[in-house]
């Protein structure tokens, strides 16, 4: 216990020593902390650049115009010059333009049936898409204008006429995030992941140090000879530092920020902390398969990196290849996804994912694995260090 | 005369001696080795190898029908024929579908009322209600399209029908019906597709993160070992300082216009990734591209006075630099101090540029924004870069007598 004690301090007086490691923890997360709140804002973009080419001139163009620019999702560019207009688009100064031909409002009076064409960049993933829905939605409901004003002269009412204009009617509901606030979403895993990221390399370079500047030995010596207790005594602070910001981090996303909750923040805290738990172990590991220090952390770097994407909370995970479906089960943020998924969205409670606990316990079976090894390479402090 | 001449020949010698020797310093040092090319060009593998199904395509729905009737049927078919959603279960109620959507076996539940039909036999409006799974945007963007362009489709069928049914002929029920109409043309990708947006905007943060963090760790260990590149010119009176960047910078112009060819060019022609471009143009935005990241490197890197610590205090960078090229979430919608963050990465410029020339056929006279933007970079960045050198010189110069040089 003493011993313990003494890893314990020295490990406290180097985290003194070093700004590095509290800038890379602390630092590093309440910059993306403010980043990705702060650029999600209210959730959803507006005032997406749409041009437009009206050729007509008419009310009834104007009046497309000014709904449009009206639409909380769209902000009209004019322009004159059809070339102009594609050239924007396609270097993604404007998301789209719609053209307005000539004879527009004429055709539609007399029942000619007008073209309105419109051109979507589709590169822009969140933006093209948006304002595709944004044209099409005001498209429709001209021609819904139009209709109205005929069945209106037929001598309809105007609960007859929405009868006939829109027969069907949708009513969307989404479940677990009702107003589709893209910081929600993003913010809700990403975040976590860049914790995730911060544990991984932190632990890596901690660890990883002691072989580069060659004081293993000394540290072993700090523990009476124990391994066990010089890696126990090493991690604590840091189990300590990263539980903290973890349960800061669940506290923020859903005390603060107020992210919708279904189920209790006592299993979301439960969730951070196996997040955290099974990252230092998946470290450890890394560390111990290549006690060199910048190998391991290159090595951690790669994995924390596309830990993100095999998370699978943009793309989902079934769509990828096969053989990389099975690969995603080795990122504890996939496992810390799935977890967030069933206690946020649905409120399950253990029933719904217990598995996932279950996945993120096999972690900890990681570092015995490469005890030794790593044992072994803070003896004879045998590996190149550069 | 001879003094002059004398002068450019030192300056040749001296630019040719520092970049034979950053050469070697890259190619000697594993770490760098590795950042450079098993990370430059493996992240492009292996992004290609995750998203190559960009889409998700007839995503599993369960639906509730409690009316059970033709025209719920016909909606149902439909819905099971879009591309986006595939009908798997039907449930006795809403309760057992939102089980299977909490057990992830559907993404999406359609609920049709037990009145649905009879109202729309008697003319009248009938509800249709959609539950999305938002554990993923891209499971509710299919089911928004394909139940929403299905409704579209309904409407104009039974708008027609009733038309036809209150005995209007079919050349007016067609007119009434649709009485604008809309060509759409969405080029470049018109599905969506997360594989196009996503890795045209990945390759280039590659080419800038791998160096970054790669001539990092040289400039780390360099500092570590108290033989910091910084120290050359002392020699030469502090005037060596252009001599000093330029040839390190050739270096690296050199390793990255062959790591960068292969991903600008190879990378997607190896994985029938959207090339508009001439490869000549290509090259050319190489060029600028590179200088720019270069002298970005080059100041910043000041920074890392310890090997391994570029890693721990920049890797998450990475995300923040792919947000900010616009091409995820919209320009428009980025704060105002965030386009100002951005604006001090070449990425932000370099991405866009290489988008616009390769996936939607831009000519080089439509990037010129770009290209101002990364000139106007490289400029202020060489700038910075060379009054970084210039005071870590005279830094070095005051402490060369202490032992450890660089603070802890």
């Amino acid at each position: 216990m003493k011993n313990l004690y003494k890893v314990i301090r020295r490990e406290l007086d180097i985290i003194r020593r070093r700004p590095v490691y509290i800038l890379a923890s602390v630092g590093v997360l309440a910059v993306n902390i403010v980043f990705y709140a702060s650029l999600f804002g209210d959730g959803l973009p507006h005032d997406l650049p749409i041009g437009l080419i009206d050729q007509d001139r008419s009310s009834t163009s104007r009046a497309f115009a000014q709904q449009l620019d009206a639409s909380q999702l769209g902000k009209v560019i004019y322009y004159d010059d059809m070339h102009l207009a594609r050239k924007d688009m396609e270097t993604g100064r404007i998301t789209s333009y719609v053209v307005i031909p000539e004879g527009f409002n004429a055709d539609l009076q007399s029942q000619r049936q007008p073209h309105i064409g419109y051109y979507v960049n589709s590169l822009y993933f969140v933006g093209g898409a948006l304002a595709y829905k944004d044209i099409l939605t005001m498209v429709n409901l001209t021609g819904g204008a139009v209709q109205r004003e005929v069945l209106r002269m037929k001598g309809m009412n105007e609960r007859e006429i929405m009868n006939q204009i829109q027969p069907i009617v949708l009513d969307q509901h989404q479940i677990g995030n009702p107003t589709t606030n893209y910081g929600i979403y993003i913010n809700g895993v990403l975040l976590p992941g860049i914790l995730e990221m911060i544990v991984i390399l932190i632990t890596i370079y901690t660890l990883g140090a002691e072989l580069k500047y060659g004081t293993s030995r000394h540290l072993l010596e700090a523990a009476g000879g124990s391994f066990e207790k010089a890696l126990l005594g090493k991690m604590v602070p840091y189990a300590v530092i990263f539980t903290v910001l973890g349960v800061m981090l669940e506290l923020v996303l859903f005390s603060w920020f107020k992210y919708p909750l279904a189920g209790s923040i006592w299993w979301m805290f439960l969730d951070i902390l196996l997040l955290v738990a099974a990252s230092e172990a998946l470290a450890i590991f890394i560390v111990g398969l290549f006690p060199v220090l910048r190998l391991a952390i290159s090595v951690g770097a790669i994995v924390s990196v596309l830990g993100f994407s095999l998370a699978g909370f943009t793309l989902p995970v079934e769509v990828m290849p096969p053989y990389l479906q099975g690969f995603s089960l080795i990122f504890p943020l996939r496992h810390y996804y799935l977890f967030h998924v069933q206690e946020t969205i649905w409120g399950s409670g253990f029933a719904g994912w217990w598995q996932e606990v279950v996945y993120l316990l096999l972690f900890f079976f990681l570092p015995p694995m490469v005890m030794k090894r790593l044992h072994g390479a803070y003896i004879k402090q045998d590996y190149e260090k550069d | 005369m001879r003094k002059t001449d004398s002068f450019l020949r030192t300056w040749f010698r001296n630019w040719y001696d520092i970049f034979v020797n950053e050469l070697r310093l890259i190619f000697s040092d594993s770490g760098v080795m590795i950042i450079f090319f098993i990370g430059g060009l493996l992240y492009p593998v292996l992004y290609n190898l995750i998203y190559m199904n960009g889409t998700v395509d007839e995503m599993p729905v369960a639906v509730v029908d409690l009316s059970g009737g033709s025209y719920s049927r016909r909606y149902l078919q439909k819905v099971d024929a879009t591309r986006e959603c595939e009908i798997l279960i039907y449930c006795s109620s809403l309760e057992e579908a939102q089980r299977l959507m909490q057990q992830r076996v559907v993404h999406g539940v359609i609920l049709i009322p037990a009145d649905f039909d009879k109202r729309l036999v008697s003319g009248e409006q009938g509800f249709i209600s959609t539950y999305a799974d938002m554990s993923s945007f891209l499971y509710y963007k299919c089911l928004t399209m394909g139940t929403s362009l299905t409704m579209l489709d309904e409407i104009h069928q039974i708008r027609t029908e009733r038309y036809a049914a209150a005995g209007e002929d079919g050349q007016v029920t067609y007119q009434l019906t649709k009485p604008v109409l809309y060509d759409e043309s969405m080029p470049f990708n018109k599905p969506f597709s997360y594989t196009i947006f996503f890795i045209s905007a990945a390759l280039m943060l590659v080419i800038q993160q791998t160096m970054f963090y790669g001539s990092s760790l040289l400039a780390g260990t360099l500092r570590e070992q108290n033989r910091s590149f910084a120290s050359m010119p002392r020699h030469l009176q502090g005037l060596g300082i252009g001599r000093v960047l330029l040839g390190r910078g050739a270096a690296y112009m050199t390793v990255y216009l062959c790591i960068g060819t292969i991903i600008a060019l190879l990378i997607p022609w190896l994985f029938k990734l959207p090339q508009h471009a001439w490869w000549g143009d290509i090259m050319v935005l190489l060029v600028f591209f590179i200088l720019d990241c270069i002298f970005f490197t080059f100041t910043w890197s000041t920074l890392i006075w310890r090997r391994e610590t570029v890693f721990v205090l920049f890797l998450s960078v990475s995300p923040i630099c792919m947000f900010l090229t616009g091409f995820s979430w919209p320009n428009t919608a980025i704060p105002e101090v965030w386009q100002w963050v951005g604006y001090l990465f070449p990425s932000t410029f370099g991405c866009r540029a290489f988008i616009n020339l390769n996936t939607a056929g831009c000519s080089l006279a439509d990037v010129a924004p770009e290209f101002r933007a990364m000139i106007i970079q490289t400029v202020v960045y060489y700038v910075l870069a060379y009054m970084a050198v210039f005071a870590e010189n005279r830094y070095l110069a005051r402490h060369s007598s202490t032992n450890s040089t660089y603070p802890q």
